[in-house]
């Protein structure tokens, strides 16, 4: 099996379970191999060894963007392998639908995760903000109310240049799906067959975007980002682990992240902030898939390799060892195989939301990036970019509609 | 014309090879076949595919879909088609002359008459060896705005902090400084037409009273000429096809200034499953790729002189 991971918690979880289904049975054997690229929707290695006849049999992919290459036949549909109706049963209802392209069924789950508040309890303290705010219990806080919290920790030098930031919303997975769900927005309607960037749960969370680069200092805050955010920089020089952003938006995999190189930061997470007082919370869920490429040399022992992965034995692994979430009901069911914050993202899952499922979901997703960035940079307004972001991905969904 | 007046021998005009000659033919195509296979597998029939391929929809699977001239009908109303085109045009404007200034200095440094020139050639073509991702980390390094290198030297200097790389004005300046890390390879064709020119017409210029920037101007220049409209179209070859850089460090961000022709093309095909729009991107890249050129030799002509004597 290809996998595009490079993490040493990952690659490690995916060869424990590849050793796992070696010695459950002895007709197929698997190695995990890995394949690095610099973008998770980036499948050229996949595609051009898929073409030359040298693919992989299985590919751990990720799953909102697994029916586009499903509609561009690079992915074998499963249904003559596996009884797709039994298998539903099995999975949480968005990761199965996310594997589902018209009547066939290119992939099965794998993981799946959701998206919180990471806050830095220590410099909260520091700065005299009230800590109950954030416990999520009290349901989640307002955006005025972390701004005014922020605001205490934003420090600058004598140039004017931020040193340290209390919460950039766009910063880690501060994305334009977070706040557009956040919102109250929707990307796309599937009845309709449209892209819809422009609706006004999703311009109200872009102009939120603009609203804060534009307080904050656009490129002021910019700079500060490249600096303490280097894209080659270890991850032990995360800017919140050491302390340069105190705020941030991030998923589950973060607490692993934490232990393994920043085991003394004290910290705590709530919901993602919230528009107004009574909003309910939001969060939006992923997460990896494992497919059988087309020309797999031996399709039955990928399907049960894929069967063990996705199943339970694979996924209480994964789960275990790098604090994602499973999607297999059985496992989420199983409380101990969670710890308290893991808890908290778990119970996310009952109102998180899945990305659109639709065969140009990595085009929707880079020309929601770009737009993101002209917004932040306060180069282009809302009303600017996400007609343009309509148009251009309409005309690539016609084709399937 | 004046070949149809010339008396040809009647033997020359025959289509048909004795057998002698077929099997010279024959042997001669065996020694040249390996570059021959080559050039069709590689070049050749991929050229001929991918023209093919221009007037397709085709996600690089299945069966290609004919739609005729709809690509590059598309291609008019994609904007960052254009915006890439522009990024592309830009970049390459501004590396070709920067990328001439570096080259040509540090092809003159490495002609000077002293006894460590050895070393000092080496040291100057050494960051040419380099792959060029590994001079993209560097270089992120080198141009952070708060720690690196660049930025400590121009503040220090009472300059601005430039965020180059975050900041969509200074990102395509970042990857031109960026691209003369491999201007050593450049440096070496001017090093090698520097030392074509004559001594004597230094000696005879020194004798008349020029001093070394006349000498530059009036002898050096000139005598280059040639080199330097060959690196020219060398330079807007690779410069229309910059891509790694945009694909290691920026990502074609920020605000898709660095979205540059091929990044595009390559996003195209590899992610979105367009390769009949790529291929179409390609050929028109062929295209301005060689308007460029034959509108270089046409303005070049009168100016570069390729007599020595």
């Amino acid at each position: 099996m290809w996998s595009s991971f490079t993490g040493d918690v990952e690659l490690g979880a995916l060869n424990k379970i590849a050793d796992g289904f070696n010695a459950s049975q002895s007709d197929f054997t698997t190695k995990i191999v890995q394949v690095a690229s610099t973008n998770e929707s980036d499948v050229t290695k996949l595609m051009t060894a898929v073409r030359g006849g040298v693919g992989p049999d299985v590919y751990l992919f990720n799953r909102p963007f697994a029916i586009q290459r499903a509609a561009d036949g690079v992915l074998q549909d499963l249904s003559s392998y596996v009884d797709v109706d039994e298998l539903a049963s099995h999975y949480v209802e968005f990761a199965f639908n996310e594997c589902r392209w018209q009547n066939g069924l290119f992939a099965l789950p794998f993981d799946t995760d959701a998206r919180a508040l990471y806050y830095r309890k220590d410099i909260l303290t520091e700065v005299g903000a009230d800590l109950t705010l954030f416990d999520p219990a009290n349901g989640p806080i307002t955006l005025a109310k972390l701004e005014e919290i922020s605001a205490l920790i934003d420090k600058k030098d004598d140039n004017g240049k931020y040193t340290r930031m209390g919460f950039v919303p766009w910063y880690a997975q501060g994305w334009h799906y977070t706040w557009g769900y956040n919102f109250g927005g929707s990307f796309y309607s599937a009845d309709e067959c449209k892209v819809t960037a422009t609706d006004p749960g999703v311009k109200a969370g872009f102009q939120y975007m603009y609203d804060r680069a534009s307080a904050l200092g656009a490129s002021n805050v910019q700079e500060f980002l490249s600096a303490v955010n280097r894209p080659d920089a270890p991850p032990a020089q995360n800017p919140f682990y050491t302390g340069s952003i105190a705020m941030m938006i991030s998923g589950d995999w973060e607490i692993a992240g934490l232990a393994n190189y920043a085991p003394d930061v004290e910290y705590g997470i709530t919901y993602i902030p919230v528009p107004k007082e009574g909003d309910k919370q939001t969060s939006w869920s992923a997460g990896f898939s494992v497919v059988m490429p087309q020309g797999a040399k031996s399709p039955d022992g990928a399907v049960a390799f894929m069967k063990y992965m996705a199943g339970p034995e694979g996924q209480r692994v994964y789960t275990t060892d790098t604090s994602h979430l499973p999607t297999s009901k059985e496992l989420l069911a199983d409380d101990s195989l969670f710890t308290e914050q893991h808890t908290f993202f778990r119970d996310m899952l009952a109102y998180s939301r899945a990305l659109p499922t639709t065969p140009v979901g990595a085009q929707l997703w880079d020309e929601l990036t770009s737009a993101q960035e002209k917004v932040t940079l306060n180069n282009a307004t809302p009303d600017d970019v996400l007609p343009e972001v309509d148009n251009r991905v309409q005309q690539q969904l016609q084709r399937y509609c | 014309m004046r070949m149809q007046t010339m008396t040809v021998p009647a033997t020359r005009r025959r289509w048909t090879l004795t057998r002698g000659e077929v099997r010279q033919l024959l042997i001669g195509l065996m020694f040249i076949s390996p570059w021959l296979v080559g050039f069709f597998v590689f070049l050749a029939y991929p050229i001929y595919y991918s023209f093919r391929l221009s007037f397709t929809r085709y996600t690089g699977f299945g069966i290609p879909q004919y739609i005729g001239l709809d690509n590059f009908r598309d291609m008019w109303h994609d904007s960052l088609f254009w915006t890439s085109l522009i990024n592309t045009l830009y970049y390459t404007g501004l590396a070709i002359p920067i990328g001439m200034i570096v080259a040509m200095s540090l092809a003159i440094a490495m002609n000077q008459n002293v006894p460590e020139i050895p070393f000092y050639r080496a040291a100057f073509y050494l960051p040419s060896l380099l792959p060029l991702f590994a001079v993209s980390f560097i270089f992120v390094a080198l141009l952070d705005p708060r720690r690196g290198i660049v930025s400590r030297v121009i503040t220090w200097f009472g300059g601005p902090t430039i965020d180059w790389f975050g900041d969509p004005a200074t990102a395509k300046l970042a990857l031109v400084i960026l691209a003369q890390f491999g201007a050593g390879q450049m440096a070496l064709i001017y090093l090698a037409g520097l030392k074509a020119i004559p001594l004597t017409l230094y000696d005879a210029a020194a004798i008349d009273g020029a001093g070394t920037w006349r000498k530059f101007i009036n002898i050096t220049l000139p005598l280059m000429t040639p080199v330097i409209l060959y690196n020219v179209i060398l330079g807007i070859s690779a410069g229309l096809q910059v891509f790694t850089q945009a694909y290691i460090i920026t990502n074609g961000g920020p605000a898709n200034s660095t979205t540059f022709y091929v990044f595009y093309l390559y996003n195209n095909a590899f992610r979105y499953s367009q390769f009949g729009y790529a291929s179409a991107m390609a050929w028109v890249l062929f295209l301005i790729t060689f308007v460029l050129a034959i509108l270089i030799f046409r303005l070049a002509s009168r100016r570069v002189h390729y007599d020595l004597t």
